[in-house]
């Protein structure tokens, strides 16, 4: 240990000293380790535990006071990590302890417990789970939960610990979200007992302002005792009754303070909460108003075109109706023209065959009839020949006329002429008869 | 355009005009008429979007008190 020089003492003051803070911290736990060794109750906050040691605050509303216990004498007593809560009442026995620290360590006090029982449920958790009972009864869930919210508010009012990284967050989630518009703080301690008027006094003041649409309550994480604040009854109460929707982030997830349930919206993180505050998101809300935009422009076009085209069509229905009865007047003339030339080579086809046929069956008929008159003409030829004068001046028979072509066919007639014309096959003679008739001569 | 409409007003409407005009039942007339409205409450949620896109503006609340009160009465 360093031997220092004393310096001067302050002047004027009557008090002993100065002291070396070292002997002075070590004289303080001898002192205190001279207290009597003490029973105490009150409820487990912050417990928490390390290889050696075990630590947790004993509290109840008047006060708290730290203690730790050797994990060893923890165990002994049968006792597990995990059946302390947050709110548990115990029984400890043992005294004050002072650790008077170091050069490189901090100096610490603690009630250093040698004994513990577990007595039950804490206090305080029972007196908020009364409060909460009470104004659930009173209806207070509900006014907040049926105001109306904003789906874009211009201006957002946020109560908060000025120092704190919630502060971050709610800008933080407020950027995420796109939204840029007036943002007012209402800083406010978060955790002490001059908090929740505080708070209070905050959200009045921001709810008196008009513009103000929705506030954010937030507060990051801690234990329960240190949220204690937001179980005040006057600012649940007066949560409960504010015009404007307030959204509440106090603490983790796992807790649930009574602001928690007056509040409009509870979310688990003052980013969230930022978030909730503006339903809205502005970027996706511009896109989707684009969407309609063009929508709109397309159905306005769409009932004009639409109806213009038909009305251009009707206009021109009389003219298209005149082409469309030409093309098929053209059509029918052109089928009428083709089936008449059919018709024409049909029927003549038909006709030369029925001619044909005609000419065949008329062939053969005249081949009959010919044979039939060629045999009755032959057998005529033959009659004739028979009866030819020819045939029979030939075969020396003569014919006799009168000189002037009457035939004379009688004895008696030749004798009446006297002269008579000869007629044999080679030529005519002249001849007289000599034997005229008696009594003619 | 109403003095009371809200964004969430005007985009409700918004959404049952496009949804009337999509189902293909509505007149020329009527079409015209919704389109027209359509488009006035597009430009009013584009002037509430405008509003909380100009950038971030903090202040504390005693500062927008204070500003307030230097307002000249309406």
């Amino acid at each position: 240990m360093s031997v220092q020089p004393r310096p001067e003492g302050i002047a004027g003051s009557s008090l002993a000293g100065p002291f070396p803070v070292g002997a002075y911290a070590e004289k303080l736990r001898e002192e205190l380790r001279k207290r009597a060794r003490v029973q105490l109750f009150g409820e487990v906050w912050n417990f928490r535990a390390s290889k050696a040691k075990i630590y947790f605050e004993l509290r109840d509303g008047d006060g708290a006071v730290p203690c730790s216990m050797w994990r060893n004498d923890f165990e002994r007593l049968g006792l597990q990590l995990g059946s302390f809560t947050d709110g548990c009442q115990v029984v400890v026995a043992g005294g004050p302890g002072y650790y008077p620290g170091s050069r490189t360590s901090s100096p610490s006090f603690s009630f250093d417990v040698s004994g513990l029982r577990i007595a039950g449920d804490g206090d305080l958790l029972a007196q908020m789970e009364a409060l909460r009972r009470a104004l659930g009864a009173a209806g207070l869930f509900e006014p907040q939960r049926r105001l109306p919210r904003p789906a874009l508010p211009r201006c957002i009012g946020v109560v908060t610990g000025e120092g704190g990284k919630a502060r971050d967050d709610v800008l933080a989630g407020l950027r995420r979200r796109g939204w840029a518009g007036r943002l007012v703080w209402a800083f406010a301690p978060v955790q002490d007992r001059h908090a929740a008027p505080r708070i209070t006094q905050a959200l009045q003041d921001l709810a008196a302002v008009e513009e103000v649409e929705v506030v954010i309550v937030a507060r990051g994480g801690g234990s329960l005792a240190d949220l204690f604040a937001f179980c005040d009854e006057t600012l649940c109460r007066t949560v409960a009754m504010l015009r404007v929707p307030v959204v509440a982030s106090v603490g983790h997830h796992t807790d649930r303070t009574l602001i928690d349930d007056v509040a409009a919206v509870s979310c688990s993180t003052p980013t969230h909460a930022a978030e909730a505050a503006v339903p809205t998101h502005p970027v996706e809300a511009r896109a989707a108003l684009a969407r309609c935009a063009a929508s709109l422009q397309t159905h306005g076009r769409r009932a004009v075109v639409t109806r213009a085209r038909h009305l251009a069509a009707l206009s021109r229905a009389p003219a298209q109706a005149i082409a469309r009865h030409r093309v098929a007047l053209h059509q029918r003339l052109k089928e009428l023209r083709a089936a008449t030339r059919r018709r024409v080579v049909d029927d003549r086809e038909r006709v030369t065959r029925r001619a044909g046929a005609l000419q065949r069956k008329a062939g053969a008929a005249a081949g009959a009839q010919d044979r039939a008159r060629r045999t009755a003409l032959d057998s005529l030829a033959a009659a004739l020949a028979a009866h030819d004068p020819e045939r029979t001046v030939a075969r020396g028979y003569a014919i006799v006329d009168d000189g002037a072509g009457a035939i004379v066919t009688s004895a008696e007639q030749a004798r009446a002429l006297g002269d008579v014309r000869l007629f044999f096959a080679d030529g005519p003679a002249d001849a007289k008869i000599i034997n005229k008739r008696e009594g003619s001569s | 355009m109403s003095e009371t409409m809200t964004y969430e007003g005007a985009t409700a409407r918004l959404e049952a005009i496009i949804k009337r005009l999509d189902s293909g039942e509505a007149g020329l007339r009527e079409t015209l008429d919704l389109c027209q409205e359509g488009r006035g409450l597009v430009e009013f949620c584009a002037g509430e979007l405008d509003a909380v896109g100009k950038g971030l503006e903090e202040l504390r609340l005693d500062e927008l008190v204070a500003r307030l009160e230097q307002r000249p009465p309406a």
